[in-house]
């Protein structure tokens, strides 16, 4: 069997005292999307936070390319080819466009990819070019979503982490983004993609894992979930 | 006519002195938001190390600006370690730094004793810039106006490093959101004890180059640490401009009320303080609310 871009086994994981993942367990394959799906305040943020480092568990194990990660620090876990777009886009609203990216520049890791580097970047986002000496904090929200994924492209990552990168956008730039993430699929990233909307995620995702308080509720496909087998209304709500 | 150029040129020189000393405090206090009392100290124990080599009290004479970037090293040095075993320990808890800070520098004010004494110790000037300069009718002292040009130099080095370079955006970055910076790679907590040391260097480079002006004794760092939090405060912390105009403008209130209202001095040095926290409590060009 391949080894997996990304595994989670059995992961428990706390904020303090309150006991936020479960025996958490899922995987993405390589060069496959994984659409991770739950409420709010499922633990899906918190399952990034576990893999990127932010949080420790306090059980189980992260894998990177069959590399255990859990306990490192984000920078070492960054270095292992990991990078995040990360809710609320938390771009480095003092600086500008272009050092957004340059602060986030890592060699790859392997010779398989062709290189993101800033012009890379600004060939797939036109928009943030022409703004690329503006100050992060006065693009409009989609541009910095743009910029949340170009400075997460900059470490030139084999796993990429996106949670929810649709959240308050215009639906054009929703279209937008979902597209580019499609382009990245097809590059061969591996890719983690975290909504709170199914239909979005279908889509693209060749995997669904649906959190659910904290726990897997379902490991399933887009095509499966669509036969209508599972009541996604009781893990996701109405939509 | 004279007199007020001289006082003028006086201003400027020890606004310079302020510039080098309180660039380092603000970078620290802006950047990682530590108020680190130790600054006066940096500077005293630059002095005396500068004087130290200088006088050739090791047993060998050193150029004084060979002696002035060995002593911002070996306290850039020092504050590093101060960064990484103690104020490391203590993120975010203002209170405890302010009281491991100040305990430093009690003890470096001791060991300071302890090692020159109780007199006052006279730095050379360098032979090169004793003298003075004459320009029509008026004679400017040289070291003075080199102690000008060396802070623009250290002015512009700063700004360059901190706004044009890769390093510079990295600390900006660590600064903006310190969690996110290191998801993207960065090391911030190293870069938090290159600034410091940064910051503790540039402090012991100004004692060494004020003591020809100011010689060294002790208390001197009591002397200089209020002078720093002042110009802090009116300039805006964490900002390099805000250092630059509020060093200038407490140099020329120094030097003109100790000349013109010496009874008020302090008054006519501390209303400014007083008004900017008032009316604008981030400081002229500070981006933070303390
Ligand atoms: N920093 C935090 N401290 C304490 N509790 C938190 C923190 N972040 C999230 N939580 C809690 O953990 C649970 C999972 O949150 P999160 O992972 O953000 O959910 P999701 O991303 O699926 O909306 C929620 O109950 C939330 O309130
Ligand atoms: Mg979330």
């Amino acid at each position: 069997m391949a080894t997996n871009a990304l595994e989670l086994s059995h992961i428990d994981a706390y904020y303090g005292d309150s006991h936020v993942l479960h025996d958490v367990s899922f995987s993405c394959g390589e060069a496959r999307l994984l659409g991770l799906l739950g409420r709010n305040g499922a633990g899906k943020s918190t399952c990034m936070n576990v893999t990127i480092g932010l949080l420790a568990p306090r059980r189980g194990q992260v894998s990177i390319f069959g590399t255990p990660v859990a306990g490192l620090s984000p920078e070492q876990i960054s270095a292992q080819g990991v990078a995040l777009v990360p809710q609320g886009r938390r771009i480095f609203k003092s600086l500008t466009v272009r050092e957004n990216l340059v602060v986030a520049a890592q060699k790859p890791r392997d010779g398989k990819h062709a290189p993101w580097t800033t012009e890379t970047v600004f060939a797939m986002f036109p928009r943030l070019e022409e703004r690329r000496n503006q100050i992060a904090a006065h693009l409009s929200g989609g541009e910095q979503q743009m910029l949340a994924i170009g400075r997460a492209l900059m470490g030139n990552p084999r796993v990429l982490l996106m949670d929810e990168p649709s959240e308050g956008l215009a639906p054009q730039i929703v279209h937008e983004v979902m597209n580019t993430i499609r382009k990245l699929k097809e590059s061969g990233l591996s890719i983690v993609l975290v909504e709170q909307n199914p239909t979005l995620v279908f889509d693209v995702a060749d995997d669904i894992v649906i959190l659910n308080t904290g726990r897997v509720a379902v490991v399933s496909t887009p095509a499966a979930l669509q036969e209508g087998n599972v009541d996604l209304t009781q893990h996701l709500g109405v939509f | 006519m004279t007199f007020w150029l001289l006082l003028t040129v006086n201003s400027i020189t020890f606004g310079s002195l302020l510039f080098l000393l309180a660039a380092g405090f603000s970078l620290i206090f802006g950047l990682m938001r530590i108020p680190n009392l130790t600054h006066g100290s940096l500077f005293m124990l630059g002095a005396y190390f500068g004087a130290t080599f200088v006088g050739g009290m090791l047993g060998m004479m050193f150029n004084f600006w060979v002696a002035a970037v060995m002593a911002a090293l070996l306290v850039a040095a020092f504050g590093a370690v101060i960064e990484r075993l103690l104020l490391r320990r203590l993120p975010g808890q203002q209170m405890a730094q302010v009281l491991v800070t100040l305990g430093i520098s009690f003890i470096v004010a001791d060991f300071c004793l302890m090692v020159w004494g109780g007199d006052p110790v006279a730095v050379a000037t360098p032979d090169t810039l004793v003298g003075s300069v004459r320009l029509g009718p008026m004679i400017f002292p040289i070291y003075r106006i080199a102690v000008i040009g060396i802070a623009v130099v250290v002015a512009i080095a700063l700004w360059l490093l901190l706004d044009r370079t890769r390093l510079g955006a990295m600390i900006r970055a660590g600064v903006d959101d310190p969690d996110m910076a290191r998801v993207v790679g960065i090391r911030v907590s190293r870069l938090f004890t290159i600034v410091f040391a940064l910051g503790a260097g540039i402090a012991a480079f100004a004692g060494v180059i004020g003591g020809p002006i100011l010689t060294v004794y002790p208390g001197l760092d009591q002397y200089m640490l209020p002078l720093a939090l002042v110009v802090v405060i009116l300039g805006g912390s964490g900002s390099l401009l805000g250092s630059v105009v509020g060093s200038l403008i407490i140099g020329v209130l120094y030097n003109f009320g100790q000349a013109l209202l010496p009874e008020l001095a302090y008054f006519v040095l501390f209303l400014p303080m007083v008004l900017v926290l008032l009316l604008r409590p981030q400081g002229l060009f500070g981006r933070f609310i303390p």
